[in-house]
């Protein structure tokens, strides 16, 4: 399988069986240069551009700042209110709900498709083309296209369901279907995943398939016993991946519904957004993205915990 | 180099009707955080300005020497004797902002000493770009400023009080101002910003849609009734091609809401100017947004999500068939619209005649090192010549200065319908608008619980209810 574990893949420089560095030939030191030479872009840029804000916004998160006047100091006031924001809660639940329904269905539909154009069938290239397309267009376009797609009076979607005799919802327009709305829209980019996962499937040893066909295993069995688990590395990242993503979406939602009817679709993201720059509350607004962040991380490590126990290293087997 | 930044400028506005403005605010504020946007900001600032350079007749639809005549005022403060530049941020289309260019110029012309670098952004980007500005200490020698954010900025302190440089003025005469084009931009210490228009909230009309419908165009016997009856009959079609009757949907979501919508019912949102109370559970109130939505309920008007991925205003497409809107819609109307479209007085209702109003201004900013030549242009800018040469003989409409209307009236660019705009700015447009510093959060609370109406999931008296419950302690906050 091609997706060893992250600890597999980072060798720590060698060290004696005393403990001590080992030295280096001139040749690993060259690379070692060229190694920090190649990362030094990134470091720079993260340290000027994203590491100065990121604690600067913590310590704004502890103050009240309109951004226009001086900072006043709160402590850890922002957050206590937070307590009490019933928006808030409602923004996290809704985050929570985006986050769920478009990874979930992101991920089921993203595989069945990638398994679909796993087929050696004639002009592969083209449906896998054609079904890759439209991850590449631009997420305004997208968004004005499903906002049209979704309009519940004169929507493709609509008018597809009234062909199969059913009253479609309000979607965009109703608080209740909003957000399935949105989430439905959110399938309109898995073609990256499913990129990635069709790489995962062609790296699939055949031998595999043939051992377990000998074993007497159907379609389904192999598919069980065999795809899954050499796939659960690349589930497993384009599901944790996936989370990250749209937990800070925000660009497509504010566009489609900027967060209404009824605030149904109004993620953290959006929040934040509205209480720096259209309320100018620059500490609650920073305090929002601190606890987004910690949601985050919270949620991504839950996975890898939970990771140990479905995903399958074949790398680590050997250990 | 001209050429360029006109390209620019309609790439900027062509993005603003795709909805992308808001996302490059996005950009900036989620991926490069609050110091990046300032820094960007300000590199924006540094790099996006124009110098002033006379604008050629073949550049612009307007003659740069209509109104170059002046007569322009002589400035109570002295000129400077050295070369400053003042940096001067302007909100402008394409199409107005090269006749900026074209005052700037004349501008330099008379004052030699000073120089003038327009920088102009889009309106959907503006708040932002100079709200991060603010923060980054980057501001223009003057700003524009509308009516909604003037309160918040004042109490920051971003601005100077100007009362000295006008009482030093003999000639500015601050009573030719409109009364409503000051109100947004006072507190209790002084003024702090110059209004050049106050526009009023007019019904403007789809003249072919009447005609079809076999309506008679809205004259002084029309009132709400007569609105709401002709807006159920040009409703009609359905889907993409439908026609609605009237917009925009009285929302308490819209800080304008007042004036046009609840006074004529003798109803109000907020106490005025106070704005700390809501008054939206009042019977008055309840009776005039229950009447009001009875055209919602018919499908007379549209919806937010209807009209959410189409440019401002909506009206320019041809299927609405009435249209209430500040003057400041006429020029997107009159270069984009394909039917026949006037304007009217927007009518009386059974209680009383009004319509708001609101405009915007120009400040000089606290962090100037130039304020006195930022007077000699605000004095220029918006004085009677300078009001009459950009707002009134190109049609751009409803100067702040009473004395540069009947040039306006006389311009070849006023729609037709511009002495009743006149007309309504004395005789019956009301200010009493959210223009406090809470507005944004009591128009976002009250539109959350209004969709419920709109849905059809909330009746609307308890929804005045709610909106009161949640408005009230965010009302609380102009008591302080």
């Amino acid at each position: 399988m091609a997706f060893p574990s992250v600890a597999a893949r980072v060798r720590p420089r060698p060290r004696s069986e005393a403990g001590a560095r080992v030295k280096l030939g001139r040749q690993a030191r060259r690379e070692e240069l060229a190694f920090y030479a190649f990362i030094s872009l990134w470091i720079v840029g993260f340290l000027l551009f994203d590491a100065g804000p990121i604690v600067a916004s913590f310590l704004v998160s502890l103050t009240n700042w309109s951004l226009l006047g001086d900072p006043t100091w709160v402590g850890g006031g922002n957050y206590q209110r937070m307590l009490d924001d019933a928006v808030f809660f409602k923004a996290l639940r809704n985050t929570f709900y985006y986050g769920v329904g478009s990874v979930g269905l992101g991920v089921v539909t993203s595989f069945l498709l990638a398994l679909l154009l796993n087929q050696s069938v004639r002009g592969i290239a083209l449906f896998r083309t054609i079904f890759y397309l439209p991850a590449v267009v631009s997420g305004i376009a997208v968004a004005i296209l499903w906002t049209n797609i979704l309009h519940p009076d004169y929507g493709l979607l609509n008018a597809g369901l009234a062909r199969l005799g059913i009253d479609g919802p309000g979607w965009l327009k109703s608080p209740d279907w909003s957000m399935p709305g949105l989430i439905l829209m959110s399938l309109w980019g898995v073609g990256g995943a499913m990129v990635i996962y069709l790489a995962g499937l062609q790296s699939v040893p055949q031998h595999l398939y043939e051992a377990a066909a000998l074993d007497g295993a159907g379609a389904w069995r192999k598919f069980r016993d065999v795809t899954i688990p050499m796939m659960s590395p690349v589930i497993f990242y384009n599901v944790v991946v996936g989370f990250i993503t749209s937990l800070q979406g925000f660009v497509l939602i504010l566009i489609m519904t900027d967060g209404g009817p009824a605030n149904s679709t109004l993620v953290l993201g959006l929040y934040l957004y509205r209480n720096a720059f259209t309320f100018f509350d620059l500490g609650y607004a920073s305090a929002i993205a601190w606890v987004l962040l910690v949601v985050i991380m919270a949620i991504t490590a839950l996975q890898f915990v939970a990771a140990r126990y479905w995903v399958y290293y074949e790398a680590d087997q050997g250990r | 180099m001209a050429r360029r930044f006109d390209d620019v400028v309609e790439l900027a506005r062509e993005l603003e009707r795709r909805g992308m403005s808001r996302r490059h605010v996005l950009a900036l504020g989620a991926k490069l955080g609050i110091a990046a946007a300032a820094l960007t900001a300000g590199l924006e600032a540094a790099s996006g300005a124009v110098t002033a350079a006379p604008a050629r007749q073949g550049d612009s639809i307007f003659d740069p020497q209509a109104g170059a005549e002046g007569p322009w005022p002589q400035a109570a403060v002295p000129e400077p004797t050295e070369k400053v530049t003042l940096a001067i941020s302007h909100a402008w289309d394409a199409t107005f902002f090269k006749r900026q260019q074209q005052f700037d110029a004349l501008f330099t012309e008379r004052h030699p000493n000073i120089e003038i670098k327009a920088e102009n952004t889009p309106f959907a980007d503006y708040l932002q770009k100079y709200t991060a500005q603010a923060a980054g200490g980057t501001l223009p020698d003057i700003m524009y400023c509308q009516f909604a954010w003037a309160q918040q900025f004042i109490g920051q302190g971003l601005f100077q009080r100007l009362d000295d440089y006008i009482a030093g003025q003999p000639d500015f005469n601050l009573d030719d101002f409109v009364p409503p084009s000051l109100v947004s931009y006072r507190n209790e210490e002084g003024l702090y910003g110059i209004p050049y228009d106050e526009g009023p909230g007019m019904l403007y009309f789809n003249r072919d849609l009447f005609d079809k419908a076999g309506i008679a165009p809205p004259d002084d016997t029309w009132t709400l009734d007569t609105v709401k009856e002709a807006a159920l009959k040009l409703t009609s079609g359905e889907g993409a091609t439908k026609t609605f009757g009237l917009a925009p949907l009285p929302t308490p979501g819209a800080g304008t809401l007042a004036p046009a919508y609840l006074f004529p019912f003798g109803a109000a949102y907020v106490n005025e100017p106070e704005e700390t109370t809501c008054r939206l559970t009042e019977p008055a109130a309840v009776e005039a947004m229950t009447w009001w939505d009875e055209l919602r309920a018919a499908g007379a008007v549209p919806t937010p999500d209807d009209v959410r991925n189409v440019a401002w205003p909506a009206f320019q497409f041809g299927n609405i068939g009435m249209f209430l809107e500040g003057t400041w819609a006429t020029p997107p109307i009159r270069e984009n619209a394909k039917f026949n479209w006037e304007m009217a007085l927007w009518p009386k209702g059974p209680q009383a005649h009004a319509t708001f109003s609101a405009g915007s201004a120009y400040m000089i900013t606290t962090g100037t090192e130039n304020a006195d030549a930022a007077w000699i242009y605000l004095n220029d800018y918006l004085s009677t010549a300078g009001q009459r040469y950009m707002w009134a003989l190109t049609g751009r409409g409803s100067p702040a200065r009473l004395s540069a209307w009947p040039a306006y009236l006389d311009s070849e660019f006023a729609p037709a319908g511009a002495p009743l705009a006149q007309q309504a700015l004395t005789s019956i447009a009301s200010h009493e608008i959210l223009d406090k510093p809470t507005g944004p959060r009591v128009t976002q609370a009250a539109q959350a619980i209004w969709d419920e109406v709109i849905a059809g999931s909330l009746e609307v008296e308890p929804a005045l209810q709610q909106i009161c419950q949640a408005i009230d302690p965010i009302l609380a906050q102009n008591a302080s």
